[in-house]
């Protein structure tokens, strides 16, 4: 019978574990303006974003969402200075950052970084294709182009 | 003779000065009355359905202090509910010709996408705005 409560025990442990960690939120800490005539969500100060892909950082966050069978749905999500993201054991940075949830895409632009346990590139621009496991880096000079296929992806 | 005309004068002058007293005492009494007509109405665990521009809001409140025909305040456990969000706060301040709520209180709300808290909101309501102050968390969800 005690083994029993304890494999229970164990169980509901697990799906209340998971459930915390796939939790999707903002968090802003000077204000955040829900305008609903153009459908957006704007956070300012010191903003988190987390979704079941990355968690981001920045000064300054523009959400635009989509109605669909009653619920709302983030579609892009635009980030503002100071710009974080950590995909993974991937570490993004950057000025300026958008994310479009239709193609998966984070572009980055303006002092931008990626940085992995192996390696540090940075540049001008990042593309970050996470369905397709692919990022492209773009620097300052047009002639330079970096393009990083990542060895987790290469072994696939 | 001169007698009788000084007694005539002075009924004359306490008729006029009655008149005059009776003129005041009428004058001071109709802003007495005008005063009770604009005094507070409160209405306790009250719950009611305002429509506005963008639809109809159902507010409800431990307390409703009516401050003067544009301006209500909802004292104490307070919400607003629309078609859109349900707002949960406390002390609400309602201007009903600008549409315009707002409280220094925290506040929790909920929409079709999740669930938010913050320390105090404005809602422009005739904008489609609403305005969180402060630390707000807003948990998505699934």
């Amino acid at each position: 019978m005690l083994s029993i409560n304890k494999y229970l025990f164990f169980f509901i442990f697990l799906i209340v574990f998971s459930n915390v960690n796939s939790e999707s939120f903002v968090k802003a800490g000077d204000s955040l303006i829900w305008d609903s005539e153009n459908k957006s969500y704007t956070a300012l100060g010191d903003v988190e974003f987390k979704n079941d892909k990355f968690i981001a950082f920045s000064d300054k966050m523009l959400a635009y969402y989509k109605e669909e069978k009653n619920e709302e749905i983030f579609t892009k999500i635009e980030l503002f200075n100071n710009v974080i993201i950590k995909f993974k054991d991937e570490i993004f940075k950057g000025d300026y950052a958008i994310y479009t949830r239709e193609d998966n895409i984070i572009k980055l632009t303006g002092n931008v970084s990626i940085e992995s346990p192996s390696r540090l590139l940075t540049g001008n621009e990042l593309i970050a294709d996470i369905d397709n496991n692919k990022r492209i880096l773009n620097s300052a000079n047009k002639d330079t182009l970096v393009e990083v296929l990542l060895e987790n992806n290469a072994n696939d | 003779m001169n007698l009788k005309l000084n007694k005539k004068i002075f009924n004359i002058l306490i008729i006029f000065f009655l008149g005059i007293q009776l003129f005041i005492y009428i004058y001071n009494q109709k802003p007495l009355n005008e005063n009770f007509s604009q005094k507070k109405i409160t209405v306790e665990n009250f719950s009611s359905i305002v429509l506005s521009k963008s639809g109809i809001n159902k507010i409800g409140s431990e307390k409703l202090n009516k401050i003067d025909e544009n301006n209500i305040y909802l004292q104490g456990n307070s919400y607003l509910e629309n078609q859109d969000y349900k707002i949960y706060g406390k002390n609400i301040s309602i201007n009903l010709s600008e549409e315009i709520s707002n409280s220094d209180d925290p506040v929790e709300v909920i929409n079709s996408m999740g669930t938010l808290r913050g320390k105090g909101f404005k809602n422009l309501d005739y904008d489609g705005k609403i305005i969180f102050k402060g630390e707000v968390e807003f948990v998505i969800n699934k």
